[in-house]
């Protein structure tokens, strides 16, 4: 799970504030533009975008890199309305580690972050997506990413969101190709938020895996809804973990997880539960000092994390 | 001078009587042992005292410091002093013990320079038990307590282990700290040398001594129920 101080310790290879770039970091290795550029310089990026880009980054990952990616999206200003595309292409037999940030800088922007996210693990390839979201209250968020891997190639994939925004769209679609795996955490601490997450994964490729977690903590009339599923079409195996926190009567949290089997050979699996904050981790801690908030505010992160 | 004065104390939990008119005192800087079998509500005393809220208290008072803390919060009756070493921490998924310390201390103990791995891992979760009980006394240590309240410390501790935990309570015990120890062993009061002692049989205190090694000598021998013989000795 990517820890919050990644929004602190922000130095991108790619910034973006508002509507503006204001840096890209150059290397031998990557290739990293705005999708603007990449969409009139790349012709071969047009077929991953979704019509003409008005923002976000292009990363192109061609040789072996040994540092992590970082890139910074923040909303700055007020009523700032961000479209974003972005893709990120990872060569064959290339291993990867990105560091993701999306937020905005104070409280109540108002702001709307639309981001539709297109990453290609290509034969062998391997990425360590760590994507952090820091909202304010009453910011609008619709992320929207496709993950497109390739044959044997695997991919690590940590979202967290310890500071949900008004309302909060996640889509996440990852198309796993022949013995290609994947590992999934999506991490979201609902307070007073409408949260709609829909995970799908599609097991098209013999031998591929994939194992998907999903953690999420509803507080302060937060609404949650949350479906997460697994197709398998080829020989695979497949498992949907879906936990919850309720920490109120006054938030409804409610989790789907959904497993659908066109192969006889494929292994799909699931488990969901919905429970409250232990009491005995609760007096532990208080017994501590912390107050009662405090400690559960500190169950709800380590909850998230673990 | 009395830091801790428990009168009568009736505790229930789950509409089961578990103490039975308590009165137990510790002094400034005294070190007090409290024996008894298992299940004779050692541990419900020790809980009952820190405030810990399935513990109900049906009569009788506590006093911390000369103050009547029977209604004051857990974590209030932390800050005014008091500490608890827990016999069987809970598993903490996620939240590193070097976190946990930041949350609850300003000063950093130095008993932890010498356990930086057990920093660094998520609290009691797969702990041994040697390194569960290093892990609750650094983090007892960092509150510095004026009563440090340690529940079977030394149960499900190798011989090295219990040395450490042994040499780190004689230290505090050397500063002036007051403790109370419950075990329902024995050994370790060898090694401390409480100033006194007291048995707990059914709830109640059937025995209370400065004499350690002849209550010792006595639970040997005979039994616990034998302690009631050496009432007030």
């Amino acid at each position: 799970m990517p820890s919050a101080n990644i929004v602190k310790k922000c130095s991108p290879d790619f910034l973006l504030i508002d509507n503006e770039v204001k840096s890209i970091n150059k290397s031998d290795e990557v290739l990293i533009l705005s999708s603007v550029d990449a969409w009139s310089s790349l012709d071969w990026t047009k077929k991953y975008f979704d019509g003409k880009p008005k923002g976000g980054y292009f990363i192109w990952v061609k040789k072996q890199i040994d540092f992590p990616l970082s890139t910074c999206v923040n909303i700055a200003g007020m009523n700032i309305k961000q479209d974003l595309q972005n893709l990120m292409v990872i060569e064959r037999g290339i291993k990867a580690k990105a560091n993701v940030v999306c937020s905005s800088l104070k409280a109540n922007l108002f702001g709307v972050h639309k981001a539709r996210g297109k990453l290609i693990l290509k034969e062998g390839a391997s990425l360590e997506y760590n994507h952090v979201h820091k909202w304010g209250s009453n910011d609008n968020v619709i992320p929207d990413y496709e993950f497109i891997l390739g044959k044997g190639s695997s991919l690590d994939y940590n979202y967290l969101n310890m500071f949900s925004p008004k309302d909060l769209n996640i889509k996440n679609k990852i198309i796993c190709g022949e013995d290609s795996s994947v590992n999934l955490s999506i991490a979201v601490n609902g307070i007073d938020s409408n949260i709609k997450i829909k995970e799908e994964v599609l097991l098209q490729g013999k031998g591929s895996q994939a194992i998907s977690r999903l953690k999420l903590v509803g507080r302060k009339n937060a609404n949650i809804v949350a479906e997460s599923s697994i197709i398998a079409t080829e020989k695979s195996k497949g498992h949907i973990d879906c936990q919850s926190l309720m920490i109120d009567d006054k938030s409804k949290i409610s989790s789907i997880p959904l497993l659908i089997c066109e192969n006889k050979e494929a292994q799909i699996t699931h488990e969901a539960s919905i429970g409250k904050v232990s009491e005995e981790q609760l007096n532990y801690l208080r017994a501590r000092g912390l107050n009662e908030k405090q400690a559960i505010d500190l169950i709800i992160s380590g909850f998230l994390k673990a | 001078m009395k830091l801790l004065e428990v009168k009568n104390l009736i505790v229930e939990t789950n509409g089961k009587m578990i103490l039975d008119e308590v009165d137990l005192k510790i002094e400034k800087g005294e070190v007090l042992a409290l024996l008894g079998p298992n299940a004779s509500g050692k541990s419900t005393f020790a809980k009952s005292i820190m405030g810990l809220p399935e513990y109900k208290i049906k009569s009788g008072e506590i006093y911390f410091k000369g103050k009547d803390i029977k209604k004051l919060a857990l974590e209030k009756r932390v800050k005014e002093g008091m500490a608890l070493v827990f016999q069987n921490p809970p598993a903490l998924p996620g939240i590193k013990l070097e976190k946990l310390l930041d949350l609850i201390s300003d000063k950093r103990g130095e008993y932890e320079k010498n356990h930086i791995n057990l920093l660094e891992r998520d609290v009691n979760v797969n702990f041994s038990g040697g390194e569960k009980k290093i892990s609750e006394l650094i983090q007892v240590l960092a509150l510095n307590p004026s009563l440090l309240i340690l529940d079977e410390i030394d149960s499900g501790l190798d011989m090295r282990k219990r040395g450490e935990v042994v040499d780190i309570i004689k230290e505090k015990v050397k500063e002036g700290m007051s403790i109370l120890i419950i075990t329902h062993q024995g050994e370790i009061l060898e090694q401390i040398n409480p100033n006194r002692v007291g048995v707990m049989i059914n709830g109640k205190i059937i025995c209370e001594s400065t004499n350690y090694k002849k209550v010792l000598k006595i639970i040997k021998e005979n039994d616990y129920a034998k302690c009631k013989h050496c009432k007030k000795m």
